[in-house]
């Protein structure tokens, strides 16, 4: 067979290997973008186990129909780009872990659980709560109360899930315009028996929380 | 000289006058946020109850709707964000206040607003010791109203809220509850006139005035002519937009007459009924509006001094009711109905019985605890000894239902669910307790507060008048 000008076995040999390259990455970027979607690889984390046990009281988790929902289905974005992308954002929390070993310290942990808060719902409004609709269809929402369904249908208009929705699964966090931070620390306290003043130290990171773990 | 005073009477209520028209003082074009439009849309699915109560309200009517009263800033402590706009749960008297000036003026520096204060140094021995937490947040702040606590997450903490104790002390500090008597969100004006809205609370050992209202002539009015009371009505002068029977609002805060309606529901009230011994009570108004009420037997501010007020702040006296003025503020409103002769000998008949009460039982009661006490014949521990109870409740639930019974014509509370009670409590088991308390000491104890007490006890020294009743004497009686 006799071959273009431009092109001779070596690179024929080149582009075959290189497609199935990319073709086992992709698969492999699959494959590792769901593995990481699940509970079991976010919570090898234990800053993302305190965040997971208010989810495992949550109806997401043992909701009447066993549709589970895990990390990954709420939390990462359909399709291979945004999935890793979703991923690549999501290590912002290992490497918090990794440069302040106390990142994992519940106190400190919920400390910060209302920016996290604030910046979920944020990527949920931004993508149209796309990955609850993965699930949830707007139009079977018939729910237990007689006008849920009238609701969904008639005054959801220019809304999306997160818009009515929150507080649902993680630990309850007040909206963003109205969060009090001095309100937040004093809660921390209270539950962790600290002194006064403590959790704005811990918080600035010019305190070591107790090891409460 | 009576002219006079009646005229110093009157210019004395002028502040409240204008609570007479009980419209409310703001502007109708401010009403009607349009950020509240939306509210009903989904609310009249999730909730049609709520809804529809709402619907047929006057508020309604008016062109309110839901953020008129729900709306707020977002650095108030209890604002949350709900479907995008900032609301708050708790409607407290300063939101009812921004149009309902006067009454909550009234309100707030009444008795009912003050019902946390009032019994804060009760509560550690009464619910703690006896009761609990659950207790306190189901029971007693039910009536008493809580401290409502905002937690960080802006969840309003369960062992405050729901609440709708006429005390609340509410997220921003506003004291009281206008739901409690007024019913969200009907806010119906005829639920508030009748008796059963006080008497969610106003029942039961320590209040026992929907027994006596009901066992009375004033009940058997109300009820029997209910339908001629004109509950709805938009004014509701006694005398005027009804005369079939008064409610409890009627005596303690409503219109009669030419004197104007309150909301401060104690202002008429000359007695303290609810002591271990009552007092005629002064009536303290304070510069900034608050109120303290005063036992006759403590000195009396002179006006322009500066005193604690019930939360311990100072306050400076801007003037001083004594109680037979604010008599006679409740006496206007059975002038209504009621001859002068009849209203005057009617309230020495209860004065009577006060007096009665006091000198009797209560007096010498409260002697005899301060006495056991003191030799340190009781521990210091409230209620882990049988006679405290006894004597808690001889003053507190049969000597207020005696008390309240006079007050309010229950000839049954005053005698058999009343002093009966008291005198039974008294003889048989407080004094053999306090017999049992103090040994050697106790006959003492007793000749000191009781037996030397010719004029009440005499009769303990007296044996052998016939009594069948009993049995001693049977066949002696008309000399069969």
């Amino acid at each position: 067979m006799r071959l273009p000008a431009f092109l001779n076995w070596k690179l024929i040999a080149i582009f075959v290997v290189g497609g199935f390259a990319g073709i086992a990455f992709t698969l492999i970027l699959i494959e590792f973008d769901h593995y990481t979607s699940s509970e079991e690889f976010c919570t090898s984390c234990h800053s993302m186990e305190l965040v997971a046990n208010p989810y495992r009281e949550s109806k997401h988790y043992f909701p009447t129909s066993g549709v589970r929902a895990s990390c990954g289905d709420c939390h990462v974005s359909e399709g291979v780009i945004s999935a890793t992308i979703d991923h690549v954002m999501g290590t912002k929390d290992l490497i918090s872990q990794i440069m302040h070993p106390e990142y994992d310290n519940p106190i400190v942990s919920l400390l910060h659980t209302p920016e996290a808060a604030f910046e979920a719902r944020e990527w949920f409004r931004e993508t149209g709560s796309a990955t609850c609709l993965r699930c949830h269809v707007k139009e079977a929402i018939k729910g237990t109360r007689a006008d849920t369904l009238a609701i969904h249908q008639e005054n959801t208009e220019g809304k999306s899930c997160i818009d009515c929705h929150i507080n649902l699964v993680h630990r309850q966090v007040p909206g963003k315009k109205v969060f009090k931070r001095d309100a937040w620390n004093q809660m921390v306290e209270e539950e962790y028996g600290l002194e006064a003043g403590m959790a704005e130290k811990i918080h600035k990171g010019e305190v070591s929380p107790p090891d409460v773990n | 000289m009576n002219k006079l005073f009646l005229i110093i009477f009157f210019l004395f209520l002028i502040p409240f006058q204008s609570i007479q028209a009980a419209k409310a003082d703001v502007d109708q074009s401010e009403l009607g946020k349009w950020e509240g439009q939306a509210c009903m849309d989904c609310h009249s699915k999730t909730s049609a109850g709520l809804a529809e109560q709402w619907n047929e309200s006057r508020h309604a009517q008016v062109g309110m709707n839901c953020m008129d009263c729900h709306h707020a800033e977002p650095e108030e402590s209890d604002a949350i964000e709900h479907e995008g706009f900032t609301i708050a749960t708790i409607v407290s008297p300063k939101d009812c206040g921004r149009c309902h000036v006067a009454e909550e003026k009234q309100n707030s520096s009444s008795v009912h607003a003050n019902a946390v204060s009032l019994i804060s140094k009760r509560l550690p021995a009464m619910a703690n010791n006896i009761g609990g937490k659950a207790i306190i947040a189901a029971g007693c702040d039910q009536c008493h109203g809580s401290v409502v606590k905002v937690k960080g997450d802006g969840s309003l903490d369960t062992a405050t809220w729901p609440n709708s104790g006429i005390g609340r002390i509410n997220p921003d500090g506003s004291k009281g509850s206008c739901s409690s008597c007024h019913g969200r969100h009907a806010f119906s004006k005829a639920q508030a006139r009748d008796p059963a809205s006080c008497m969610r609370c106003h029942s039961g050992p320590d209040s026992p005035d929907r027994a006596i209202f009901e066992a009375s002539k004033h009940g058997m009015a109300f009820f029997a002519n209910k339908h001629k009371m004109n509950l709805d009505g938009d004014t509701w002068v006694a005398g005027k937009d009804y005369t079939s029977g008064p409610t409890c609002a009627t005596c303690h805060m409503g219109a009669a007459g030419k004197l104007p309606a309150n909301h401060d529901v104690g202002l008429r009230n000359a007695w303290n009924l609810n002591t271990a011994v009552s007092e005629r009570q002064y009536l303290v108004i304070f510069e900034d509006g608050d109120k303290l009420e005063i036992p006759e037997s403590q000195p009396v501010p002179d006006r322009g001094t500066e005193i604690s007020k019930i939360d311990g702040s100072l306050g400076k006296v801007k003037t001083v009711v004594p109680p037979d003025r604010r008599r006679k503020a409740m006496s206007l409103v059975c002038l209504e109905c009621h001859g002068k002769n009849f209203v005057n000998s009617f309230m020495t008949q209860f004065d009577d019985v006060v007096d009665l009460y006091n000198e009797k039982f209560g007096k010498p009661a409260q002697a005899i605890m301060v006495e056991l006490y003191d030799k340190e014949l009781l521990t210091p521990t409230p209620f882990d000894e049988p006679i405290e109870f006894t004597y808690w409740e001889l003053w507190h639930d049969e000597g207020a239902r005696a008390r309240h019974g006079a007050a309010m014509a229950s000839p049954n509370h005053t005698w058999w669910e009343g002093m009966y009670l008291v005198g039974r409590n008294f003889y048989s088991k407080f004094l053999p307790q306090v017999k049992e308390v103090a040994g050697d000491q106790a006959d003492t104890i007793i000749k000191t507060y009781v037996k030397d007490n010719e004029e009440h006890h005499g009769w303990l020294s007296q044996p052998g008048k016939l009594s069948p009743i009993l049995g001693y004497g049977n066949g002696k009686v008309n000399g069969e």
